[in-house]
């Protein structure tokens, strides 16, 4: 069982919807989120104010604006990560950065409240 | 190894815990609001009790070598002054298997991958 954590664009909600329902995917949920990411940063400057260079920090500046995001999660079985991974991918990508991100999360358990079911069945 | 880290602060600190994140070298963070309470039940005020104390959730995936000085820089900023106070908030830290980045497609399951990201 996987939690499959995504971070969107809000203007693409709806074409990822519509994607995820196609694949089999129906249940997930959503929220709206505020965001920044690497943005245009060099990896060697980060690197280095993580490593604690004044002038690399002194680079990266304190103001990082935030973006507002959709963030979407949805829970399931091991086997359907790549698809749901995938199918997310395509709806959201424009190729520009700020287009978002996807986690994949290891989860224990679930509980399906209505039955008490648990396991595989309550996300089935 | 990825590791999400997700920090429940203060309101009131969180342009202080994100101005060090940056300054410290993340800059990738993404915030929500949430409201909960903690083990103190809430806070007492007179006869009202008021048990869905308004928080921020920070939510940060970075290398797992990182880790404790990520969440020193943010323990840092959001502690309030002197020894702390209940409703600072808490830090969890949770394993993350594999990181897509959407617009280049880039997957990352090491600290290596991250520079093709950036």
């Amino acid at each position: 069982m996987k939690e499959v954590i995504a971070i969107v664009r809000m203007n693409m909600m709806n074409q990822t919807k519509e994607a995820l329902t196609e694949a089999g995917i129906a249940a997930f949920f959503a929220h709206e989120a505020q965001g920044r990411g690497k943005g245009f940063a060099n990896p060697q400057v980060l690197q280095g104010a993580r490593e604690g260079y004044e002038e690399a920090a002194a680079l990266l500046g304190s103001k990082g604006q935030l973006y507002p995001k959709r963030m979407l999660t949805a829970v399931v079985k091991d086997n359907q990560v790549k698809e749901v991974v995938q199918t997310i991918i395509a709806a959201n990508r424009t190729g520009k950065p700020g287009d978002g991100k996807i986690f994949v999360v290891p989860l224990t358990d679930a509980v399906r409240v209505r039955t008490a079911e648990k396991g595989a069945k309550a996300i089935a | 190894m990825l590791i999400m880290i997700r920090s429940i602060v203060r309101p009131e600190k969180v342009d202080n815990v994100l101005a060090a994140l940056m300054e410290a070298g993340f800059p990738a963070v993404t915030k929500y609001a949430v409201a909960g309470r903690g083990k103190q039940r809430g806070i007492k005020i007179g006869e009202v009790t008021y048990d869905e104390i308004p928080k921020v959730m920070l939510l940060s995936v970075i290398n797992e070598a990182d880790k404790d000085f990520f969440i020193d820089t943010v323990m840092k900023v959001a502690r309030s002054k002197g020894k702390g106070a209940f409703g600072d908030g808490k830090i969890f830290v949770s394993p993350v298997e594999e990181s897509h980045t959407i617009s280049s497609g880039v997957k990352e399951t090491a600290y290596a991958a991250e520079g093709v990201a950036a």
